[in-house]
């Protein structure tokens, strides 16, 4: 880009042109949901064969879930220092979330995981799912978010324990799946050259 | 009565610069260099010019062994670059 002189137009054109380029920056490997998704549905599962009696644990197992909240936040942090820009976007989307999981944690730690606070637990996934779908102008998760809202009310006719393989059944459609959905963008973006995260040619 | 354009805006590289940092929470120098097709040096004392003026905030860090420099746009820049589209705009309703 050169220093020549700009007129009115060419300088509103500029303007458009760079904020459609910045906003259009994404990075985002899906490894954290997969790993949020992978545990869910395991953990889902283990409810599942521990209330029907067909297995015993000393523990609940969704007490899994607090060291892969370790891990997570471990690969979190590890993918925002490749991160080339931070855009309001990610920032909000964290945070909605972050909101979320506190919740979930606080109402588990005060209900327990009855049958009724797994209820509330699949309205406040369909929530951020569909919220994380109107920021990101993500269709995907607009559909889930609906879908979810949708398994949820069902889940309030199904108070036995079969409710935890709707809970399976949400960390697919809201973790999993767009899991690989972000990784296959992420692998098609990333070899486009230039595109790659390396600070190389750092200059100031 | 038009007021003139900011004269520290009012370049194409400097423009470039402030109208990505705007839609962004912060920007590493190396993704506004890739953006803007501008040479390393060039934009170096451009980013300079803007810091300056107090427009945008610089942070320089090392990340992974490299140097690795941030830009972030500070309230005054925000504000400037607001005059500065809505001068643009009177300009441009008078040319219609």
């Amino acid at each position: 880009m050169n220093q020549e002189e700009l007129s009115t137009e060419k300088s509103l054109k500029l303007i458009n042109r760079m904020i459609y380029e910045a906003r259009g920056y994404f990075y985002e490997s899906g490894l954290s949901a997969l790993v949020y998704g992978i545990t869910i549905f395991f953990c889902s599962l283990l409810a599942y064969a521990m209330a029907k009696g067909f297995m015993q644990l000393a523990f609940t197992p969704f007490w899994l879930l607090v060291p892969v909240f370790f891990v997570q936040a471990f690969i979190q942090m590890r993918e925002e220092k490749k991160k080339k820009v931070k855009t309001f976007t990610d920032e909000t989307i964290d945070y909605i979330w972050m909101g979320y999981f506190l919740t979930v944690i606080i109402a588990a730690c005060f209900a327990g995981i009855t049958y009724k606070s797994v209820t509330v637990f699949l309205f406040l996934t369909a929530y951020a799912s569909f919220i994380t779908g109107m920021i990101t102008k993500f269709t995907y998760h607009k559909i889930v978010g609906v879908l979810c809202m949708v398994i949820a009310a069902y889940s309030f006719y199904q108070q036995d324990e079969t409710i935890f393989l709707l809970l399976a059944l949400v960390a697919i459609l809201v973790w999993i799946i767009p899991s690989f959905i972000l990784r296959a963008y992420f692998n098609k973006q990333n070899k486009i050259p230039g595109n790659d995260s390396l600070s190389a040619g750092e200059s100031m | 009565m038009f007021k003139d354009l900011d004269p520290i805006l009012h370049s194409q590289l400097r423009l470039a610069v402030m109208s990505l940092l705007i839609s962004v929470k912060e920007a590493e120098f190396t993704f506004i260099k890739e953006k803007t097709n501008a040479t390393a040096g060039n934009l170096s004392v451009q980013v300079q010019k803007l810091k300056e003026a107090g427009y945008i905030d610089v942070v320089k860090e090392f990340k992974d062994n490299y140097p690795n420099t941030t830009c972030k746009i500070t309230k005054k820049g925000i504000k400037a670059f607001e005059e500065y589209v809505n001068t643009l705009q009177q300009y441009l309703n008078v040319k219609k």
